[in-house]
């Protein structure tokens, strides 16, 4: 029996090689589509479920907030926290933290830049570390000792053996010797604790650092905790706003402790930490779209499916006719058919595997990431694939097969002509449907893509070209660095800021307006005098800042303390929301400013400088205050000859070497800060456009398929036309008209679905394109020629056919 | 075999009714021959079909080997008519996409016959028919007798009491027309029983009755001679 369905249904591909040939690319290219981005969505949702007793291991995290201001959430916990945990919770198993943190070694005569995680002496016992050098047990007890990863020690040893080797690390109060102690499996790419360099964690290492706390000012240590199995993690969260209460020092004393503003402790699983946790890589609701579009894509593949069996249900009806009248059940019928539809389905599978597994590579580069799909060695992986062919075969084909279970062979078996059966109104259904979509997606795309341009074309208020910012300028060498820099004749300029543009600043200030009736917030940034020079932001009124004594607010050599007074610069936003009319208005005004919660200064504004983005283009210019702070110098902005990039690259580097001997030599780039800052909506642009390029590709095989069937089916009443009188252009026109109709009708349910998408979508970001009507209308025309294209070829081909040899058939 | 009792067929769209069959009585003995004759639209393939359960009466009684089957589902009239009946069509009706000896074997394929037994029962009924020679060739490569040698087949292979053939010499021409009638009489003189409708009062001459129908009625029943 079964043996006869196949024979039937191979002839049948064979027979009409058109059609099974668009019938399984369409749906191949669906379901690689689909995999593909089920992959990558697999990966992300996937992540730290690997390590053992994973379930019940939690990440703690703070979130700051202070009353009118952005909350900063960190990944971090702060100190107290351990204990509490361990005293209030008897469920806490335990608990490991660690302060990641970059770091210059030394080793055999080369300098290596490092990320050292530093941790607390339970973390290998804690993560379950699997050791191939060392002693488990001791590696962490010793606190000169380092475990490495394989990849950190081959990379720093080579084949030998790193066990007992000495590695050299500057630190903050001075240069310490470390041994390796033991070395570990490498971290998993898919896991938030990379565990490359894990030193045993010494608070005098930090002592000194503005940043480094042990009370809950700052949280810097990553902290996880684990629960005794099956704990009630929801009943520990009830318990932290009470903790907070209970333990948060109260403001008595001056150092800012929890006055005016409060943390919040929050508890998650370490498997979701990559998506969900504080400072996500991930983005869930991201990825969630992305699943969206892939089933979109897939239900396009299946319509397609459906919609290129039903124009065949003419021509298979007779077959179903003569097996019913021979004796088939109806559930034989239906075993048939949805059986042929698998069939299908695992072959379509089968070139979608074959796609997916050409496609990967550059899949992976543009994703930056490092999918795979190893059938053989992943059976669960297998299965899906396997189920989701049969599950599209059972989707595809189970209306055809019931509408075959229903039919009468009656009605087929007395007449010689391929009737429409009746479906007919359904496939323009199903066309409408996946132009819908197609549409949509064309639609939504245009726009991301256009919302990226335009941000990327945003004037950012200052030049981004030709400037690189060396890391770790924060000290007293810096203005030697700085004198030597400028001696270069690539280097044109010179700045120092505690940040720089695009990353925002984290100071934020209360000040009073002219008015005196209320309080604007107001962005702080310590900089130094040559901060505007060098990002090429001009002064719309009074002056920049200078090195002058009046000017500066905290100088090197006077113990780190503010003076009383001093000279500030202020932005065009800001001036205007303290209450002046124009920036000249500003210049000279005096007031009180908070430079930090317990240091007042007696403010003068000597310049107003033009508007410049400092956080992120998808937010809106903030107001900002510009103030000489020598103390916090951390970033030297070069500006250099673009004409001569690479000599000037090689200067800094050199006067680097010469200044600065034992440190590492790091910078950025700033137009790729810049580009990072568009990178995720770029790459959602180019993501969209090739699904709706893979979307519009299967709509359009379908499409063609259809007006193929439809010209086998019409050839009589063409003829019948042509006899009639009509032309060429009239009969070509009819064909046209016919396919016409569903796109149009797809374009309605299409615009309002993109419109209410693009709204919503572009309320993100603060400078916004329109959505004007023309891409609609553009769209639509695009989709009508797509769809004209496709099926002309036919119509001009049925439109020439000789009429007589048509009817003479009948 | 079968007796129909004041049976009607009546077909209604939204705005027309037509009656196909008007109180039509018949009945039709185990072996006999039977030709069905009338003009186009008189309601053959109407009564055709509802002898062979295709359709069902819209009144009346239709019994089957003594079972009143004018009720019965789609189910049990398929379960009937692949155990007792076969059919022959005008247009042949054989599946393109299968060879002859495929087409032939369908019949058996709803019948839960092993298969051994279905390859030997084939070949038998193909050399019976003259077509073993083309077991392997698809229908569209025969000619239209040849064609319909392999309908008649497969209407016989499993073994059916009653042949249904509507038309079966309507696409042939003469020569191959009365072929196709020899085989069917040498079948019925084997004891199956046929019914079939024709418009060739020729062909009719192979049977031993003739039904004519006019409009919907029966209007005479001829008994021909004993040859």
């Amino acid at each position: 029996m079964f043996q006869n369905y196949i024979k039937t249904a191979l002839r049948n591909l064979m027979r009409h090689k058109l059609y099974s040939a668009i019938n399984i690319a369409g749906l191949a290219v669906g379901l690689a589509a689909f995999i593909l981005i089920s992959l990558f969505v697999h990966d992300e949702f996937s992540w730290d479920t690997h390590w053992s007793r994973g379930e019940d291991i939690y990440r703690v995290e703070n979130t700051y907030t202070r009353e009118g201001e952005v909350q900063i959430r960190s990944p971090h916990a702060v100190d107290p926290l351990k204990d509490i945990f361990l005293d209030t919770f008897p469920e806490t198993e335990a608990v490991t933290r660690y302060l990641s943190f970059d770091v210059g070694l030394r080793l055999g005569g080369e300098m290596y830049g490092q990320t050292v995680l530093f941790a607390d002496h339970n973390f290998a016992e804690f993560f379950g570390l699997r050791f191939l050098e060392g002693n488990p047990d001791t590696a962490m007890a010793d606190v000169t000792g380092v475990v490495l990863s394989e990849r950190t020690a081959r990379k720093f040893f080579g084949d030998t053996p790193a066990l007992g080797r000495t590695i050299t690390m500057h630190l903050r109060d001075g240069d310490h010797d470390f041994h390796v102690s033991g070395v570990t499996e490498n971290p998993r790419r898919d896991s938030v604790v990379q565990h490359d360099f894990l030193v045993p964690f010494s608070r005098s290492y930090f002592e000194g650092q503005r940043w480094f706390t042990e009370d809950w000012r700052f949280a810097a240590r990553v902290m996880y905790v684990r629960l005794a199995p099956g704990a009630n993690a929801d009943a520990i969260r009830a318990q932290f706003p009470g903790i907070v209460d209970r333990y948060l020092p109260k403001g008595q004393d001056s150092t800012e402790t929890g006055r005016n503003w409060s943390v919040a402790i929050s508890m998650l699983p370490i498997s979701e930490a990559h998506l969900y946790g504080n400072s996500a890589q991930g983005d869930a609701k991201l990825l969630y779209g992305f699943l969206g579009v892939a089933c979109l894509i897939l239900l396009i593949a299946v319509v397609n499916f459906l919609n290129l069996s039903m124009a065949r249900t003419a021509h298979r009806a007779r077959e179903v006719a003569v097996r019913k009248v021979l004796g088939a059940a109806r559930g034989q019928i239906i075993q048939q058919f949805l059986g042929e539809s698998i069939l299908l389905a695992l072959v379509a599978l089968v070139v979608a595997l074959a796609l997916v597994e050409v496609a990967l590579p550059y899949y992976n580069a543009f994703l930056a990431t490092f999918l795979d799909m190893d059938l053989l060695h992943e059976p669960i992986l297998a299965l899906l694939c396997l189920f989701l062919g049969i599950g599209v075969g059972l989707g595809a084909g189970s209306f055809q097969a019931l509408y075959f279970a229903m039919l009468k062979p009656r009605n087929v078996l007395y007449s010689s002509s391929a009737s429409d059966n009746g479906t007919g109104r359904l496939r323009q259904v199903l066309v409408v449907v996946q132009f819908s979509i197609s549409i949509a997606l064309m639609i939504i795309a245009f726009f991301v893509n256009k919302q990226t341009q335009f941000a990327q074309a945003l004037d950012l208020g200052f030049n981004a070209d030709n400037l690189v910012v060396v890391n770790r300028t924060n000290n007293a060498q810096s203005e030697t660095f700085k004198r030597r820099l400028l001696e270069s004749p690539y280097i044109t300029a010179v700045g120092r800021s505690s940040d720089v543009p695009t990353e925002g600043s984290e100071d934020r200030m209360l000040v009073r307006t002219i008015g005196g009736d209320s309080e604007v917030t107001i962005d702080g940034l310590p900089t130094g005098p040559d901060f505007f020079k060098v990002y090429q932001i001009p002064m719309l009124a009074g002056r920049a800042l200078t090195t002058g004594e009046a000017d500066t607010v905290r100088k090197r050599g006077e113990d780190g303390a503010y003076r009383q007074a001093g000279n500030i610069v202020v932005n065009a936003m800001a001036a205007e929301r303290l209450g002046f009319a124009s920036p000249e208005a500003a210049i000279g005004h005096m007031f009180s400013l908070n430079i930090s919660s317990d240091v007042r200064l007696d403010a003068t504004i000597v310049g107003v400088a033009a508007d410049f983005h400092f956080d992120s283009a998808r937010d809106v210019i903030r107001p900002g205050i510009y103030y000489v702070d020598q103390y916090r110098w951390a970033d030297m902005t070069v500006r250099y000859d673009g004409a001569h990039r690479e000599a000037a690259l090689a200067e800094i580097a050199a006067a680097w070497r010469e200044i600065y001997p034992d440190a590492i030599f790091e910078y950025r780039v700033m137009t790729e800060l810049v580009e990072r800052q568009y990178r995720t909506d770029a790459r959602l642009g180019t993501v969209l456009t090739s699904f709706t390029l893979l979307a519009i590709g299967i709509s359009a095989m379908g499409l063609y398929g259809l007006a193929s069937f439809t010209a086998e089916r019409r050839t009589r009443e063409i003829g019948i036309r042509k006899v009639l009188g009509a032309r060429l252009m009239d009969i070509v026109g009819l064909f046209l008209w016919q396919f016409s109709k569903p796109i149009l009708v797809a374009n309605l349910i299409a615009w309002p679905a993109a419109f209410l998408f693009l709204r919503d979508w572009l309320q993100g970001f603060a400078y916004r394109v329109d959505i004007g009507l023309l891409p609609f209308v553009a769209t639509a025309l695009v989709a009508l020629l797509i769809g004209w294209a496709t099926v002309a070829g036919r119509a001009l081909m049925v439109a020439r056919a000789n009429p007589i040899k048509a009817l003479r058939y009948e | 075999m079968l007796k129909l009792h004041n049976l009607s067929k009546v077909y209604r769209t939204d705005e027309v009714e037509t009656v196909a069959l008007n109180s039509v009585n018949v009945e039709i003995e185990t072996g006999e021959f039977v030709a069905i004759m009338g003009p186009s639209g008189c309601g053959k393939s109407t009564l055709l079909n509802i002898i062979g359960m295709l359709d069902s009466p819209s009144s009346g009684n239709y019994f089957f080997m003594d079972e009143d089957v004018a009720g019965y589902s789609e189910a049990k009239l398929g379960n009937i008519r692949k155990q007792h009946i076969g059919f022959i069509f005008q247009s042949f009706n054989l599946i393109d996409e299968l060879t002859v000896a495929e087409n032939i074997e369908l019949a058996l394929l709803y019948h839960n016959i092993p298969a051994s037994e279905r390859r030997d029962r084939v070949a038998r009924v193909m050399d019976k028919v003259g077509i073993a020679h083309r077991a392997k060739h698809m229908p569209s490569q025969l000619s239209g007798g040849q064609q319909q040698r392999v309908a008649v087949a497969r209407a016989v292979v499993g073994d059916q009491a009653m042949i249904l053939a509507d038309e079966p010499t309507g696409n042939l021409d003469s020569a191959h027309g009365q072929e196709v009638m020899e085989m069917l009489q040498a079948l019925n003189e084997e004891g199956t029983t046929i019914v079939m409708v024709t418009h060739s009062p020729a062909h009719a001459d192979y049977a031993r009755r003739t039904i004519n129908l006019f409009d919907g009625h029966v209007v005479t029943e001829n008994l021909r001679a004993a040859v």
